[in-house]
């Protein structure tokens, strides 16, 4: 391989990584906003996609009915988290909060571990396994599909929240959510449709990944932390998180061809890490407040 | 003061239990178990010190746990220090990291600094099972000698026994000391409230620091102390599932007593052991990620139904009883 | 400072200091006499507690001088200010609400001591002889404000007039030469400002300096020798009770609120 096509190559899953990883970071996000909850079981989410999809295939389903199964078993847990779980709280905190999802996270995964073993498990490509090349780099269709799909969500997304009444209300209750409970918006039912949303995007993320990268109970964690990792490097915006997510996966891309592959998942939180703090370094005058 | 006595009495019986514990049981095995509950509870003390008193939100109590561990143990292992030497050198080296990495990160405040040190413990764990040569990779940490200290040789559970329950009541002691002091008050204080704190001349950021290094380097004593018990490590021993644990202990406990997370580590230990004997049949396998499939439901169990944890309700418990005693009397 | 005179302990020299563009304090002068009482008065918005903030380090001043006793504090942060001897209460309380009353007090000797984190955990005896130290000082400053006999209740069971005064006790077990009061008499009711009158009178006859921040007119006429009136972030008068209630800006300034 020349350096070109090696570079076109990195930069190629690059992108990949970087468009689910935007996806799932927006999940983080629209959680985040609209409940104040730092949701860890939105990485549990897209593992359960791939895994319930591969579930439900093995059991004799054909892959589109898998996959449909899969998305709304997804949600419905999801939806089950909120009500059951962060609701009943008494005294929600930061804290508490952050217990509770990760309690549930673990959960989650411990299940599937006992239900499913600790093997990996592939869903087969959804357009065969041919592979396109240009410029001495190979694509699989499936690659081109997650990139399609990825942004196909994040673009409805878009239009979703600032093209629709729904999406508007939903914003507005993001920013103050005082003012939108006097508007006669009902907060409790955005919560859920929050869980909903970020359980259904999260799903389906992981079913249109699991062909390229497999999936297993225990990719939860680090990939969802990932999209976390882009969510506060930008900001919690849909637009800092896609490019956060992006310049993300590009990093990955190329450390992992470029430097390490066993060292590429330490990149992304050690840029979380160094993030964080750069966030907290203020400038003369800005010293406190 | 009359609070005070109450506290010494209860410390008694505990200590009096842990005593003749040893000598009541038959053969090793609630010895071997108690120990692990040592460990824990030293770890859990510190972790819900960190949260609840000081208000600083660290997730990282594993990540020196087991840099504690590992740090002793290589050098054990290849017989560069002896054993107790490599005890202090890890804590002198996780003192130094703690303050390195807590230098910028404890200015983060709730959610970030949890996800920063959330990201540390995962960052520790990949890297101790990437950098194999060193530490044994995944596969783990051999070959590490049984601990001696000046010609006396720890063997065996029932020395580990003692040996743990001493530093986990050290601890405790310690704790128990600061937090009745100017330094505790301090810590309560910049957490109740921070611009108050530093108009009393609190340096903040500085008592901040200060705690945070102190909980690190207990968490290394314990690691260390682990190891040499274990004779063995691996990465995964202190990761997610190890946090998890943690954190049930701290609920089922309760934070805000400093015994609550001892009595915390008590029931979690033994819930466990009772899910490995009688569950051995049902379950297929037993790894530490079955068993937080039990502790994640009980956090989100005790959160929604008894906020306080143990501690809490035995405190309420005590209180009802004394105004009843105090009503008849 | 040599130029100065000796009788000045806090000297504020065109303090300025803007949020996101709207400016808190433009270019506010004063100065407060050793072992008076002080008095910052405005209305609503008009930078009071701004003030304060930016004398005690909370926010530093965008230009401008503070001298405490000489010596420079503009920009120092706030524990450094505090350890400097300038001690204060806030408008909204800010107790340490997980201590008991005494606790409190404790907290403010914080900074005329210093066993360090080991010697307090290993209980060392110089550390305990410390704690002794500081719970009887702790004491003698709730005598002061007359709350001993609270001293080992929660701050959540005392009513606000008590913890305004715990607040006080707090700010004076720090044995500071400077208080600053940031509206005391707030919220409390005849009898308890009366109470709270008596005290300052008797802390500055202790030799203390006392600067009051405060929106209750007759209170700050009746005890203050020296008002200073801030209005929109700009001093408009500074002078004696009397010549500030004829001063036409301040009448302006306050139009329609009784003097």
């Amino acid at each position: 391989m020349t350096l070109l096509s090696e570079t076109v190559q990195y930069a190629i899953s690059g992108i990949t990584a970087g468009s689910i990883y935007a996806v799932i970071g927006i999940c983080w996000s629209v959680v985040y906003l609209i409940t104040k909850v730092l949701n860890f079981t939105t990485g549990e989410f897209v593992m359960l996609g791939g895994m319930l999809t591969w579930a439900f295939h093995t059991m004799g389903f054909g892959l589109p009915s898998s996959v449909l199964f899969a998305v709304a078993c997804t949600i419905a847990i999801s939806m089950l988290l909120e009500r059951l779980v962060i609701r009943p709280i008494r005294f929600p905190t930061e804290m508490t909060y952050m217990m509770l999802t990760i309690a549930s996270a673990s959960v989650i995964k411990g299940l599937v571990l006992l239900q499913w073993g600790s093997e990996s498990r592939r869903i087969e490509p959804f357009f065969g396994s041919g592979v396109i090349h240009f410029f001495g780099a190979g694509v699989t269709p499936q690659v081109l599909c997650v990139v399609a799909i990825m942004t196909l969500i994040t673009l409805g997304l878009h239009l979703f929240l600032n093209h629709t009444l729904f999406g508007t209300a939903l914003r507005a209750s993001a920013i103050n959510q005082t003012g939108a409970k006097l508007m006669g918006i009902d907060i409790g039912r955005f919560r859920l449709f929050c869980f909903g949303l970020a359980g259904g995007l999260g799903a389906v993320t992981g079913i249109v990944t699991a062909p390229i990268t497999f999936t297993g109970y225990e990719i939860g964690l680090l990939t969802g932390l990932k999209g976390l990792v882009a969510a506060i490097a930008g900001g919690w915006s849909m637009t800092g998180t896609v490019a956060a997510a992006l310049a993300l996966g590009l990093l990955e891309g190329f450390g992992a061809g470029f430097v390490s592959s066993g060292l590429k998942d330490v990149l992304a939180l050690i840029v979380m890490i160094l993030f964080l703090i750069l966030q907290t370094i203020s400038f003369p005058g800005l010293r406190r407040r | 003061m009359n609070s005070k006595h109450r506290f010494s009495l209860l410390w008694v019986v505990f200590i009096v239990g842990l005593a003749v514990l040893p000598f009541v049981t038959p053969g090793t095995y609630v010895i071997g178990v108690m120990c692990f509950v040592a460990f824990y509870a030293t770890l859990a003390c510190g972790m819900a010190v960190l949260l609840e008193q000081a208000g600083i939100f660290s997730l990282a109590a594993p990540t020196f746990f087991g840099l504690g561990a590992y740090v002793a143990g290589i050098l054990a292992a290849r017989e560069i220090l002896p054993p107790w030497a490599g005890i202090i050198f890890a804590a002198l080296v996780v003192a130094a990291i703690a303050y390195i990495i807590g230098a910028p990160l404890l200015r983060l405040r709730g959610y970030y600094l949890a996800c920063a040190t959330f990201g540390l413990l995962f960052i520790v764990e990949i890297a101790l099972a990437q950098s194999g040569e060193i530490t044994g990779g995944h596969d783990g940490l051999m070959g590490i000698p049984p601990l001696s200290v000046v010609g006396f040789t720890l063997r065996g559970d029932f020395h580990y026994y003692f040996v743990s329950w001493v530093l986990c009541l050290g601890c405790l002691w310690f704790f128990f000391n600061m937090m009745n002091s100017r330094v505790g008050r301090a810590i309560k204080a910049l957490h109740d409230s921070e611009v108050a704190a530093s108009s009393v001349a609190i340096n903040v950021p500085r008592f901040k620091l200060k705690v945070f290094v102190l909980t690190a380097v207990m968490a290394s004593f314990a690691g260390s102390l682990y190891c040499f018990y274990l004779q063995f490590t691996t990465p995964s021993m202190f990761g997610f599932p190890l946090l998890v644990e943690l954190l049930t202990m701290i609920v089922i406990g309760g934070a805000t007593t400093l015994y609550g997370p001892v009595l915390g580590s008590v029931v979690l230990i033994w819930l466990r052991e009772a899910i490995h004997v009688y569950l051995k049949g049902i379950l297929p396998k037993l790894t530490a990620e079955v068993d937080a499939v039990f502790f994640g439901v009980l956090i989100v169990a005790i959160l929604i139904f008894m906020p306080e944890g143990l501690a809490g309700g035995l405190d309420r418990l005590a209180h009802f009883g004394r105004r009843l005693l105090g009503k008849s009397a | 400072m040599a130029s100065q005179p000796d009788s000045v302990l806090l000297d504020v020299q065109n303090v300025s200091r803007s949020f996101a563009g709207i400016r808190a304090l433009n270019l506010v002068s004063f100065s407060v006499k050793r072992k008076k009482i002080t008095a910052v008065i405005g209305p609503n918005g008009a930078g009071k507690s701004t003030l304060i903030n930016v004398i005690t380090g909370v926010y530093i001043p965008d230009s401008g001088g503070i001298h405490f006793g000489g010596s420079d504090i503009a920009g120092l942060p706030a524990h450094i200010v505090a350890s400097k001897g300038i001690a204060r209460t806030f408008q909204l309380e800010e107790l340490f609400s997980s201590m008991t009353v005494i606790e409190n007090a404790m907290t403010g000797c914080h900074g005329k001591t210093g066993s360090g984190m080991l010697a307090c955990g290993f209980a060392l005896p110089s550390a305990r002889r410390e704690e002794k130290r500081i719970r009887e000082e702790a004491m003698e400053c709730l005598a002061m404000v007359g709350l001993e006999e609270k001293a080992l209740e929660p701050i959540s069971r005392l009513p606000l007039g008590e913890r305004k005064l715990v607040g006080i006790a707090r700010a004076l077990s720090m044995k500071p030469g400077f208080l600053m009061l940031d509206e005391p008499a707030g919220g409390l009711a005849g009898h308890e400002v009366e109470r709270l009158v008596k005290l300052i009178h008797r802390l500055i006859e202790q030799g203390l300096t006392i600067l009051l921040v405060e929106h209750n007119m007759p209170f700050v006429m009746s005890l203050s020798e020296k008002i200073v009136v801030l209005d929109a972030g700009v001093k408009i008068a500074e002078g004696t009770p009397e010549e500030v209630k004829n001063d036409e800006r301040v009448i302006k300034a306050y139009l329609g609120q009784e003097l």
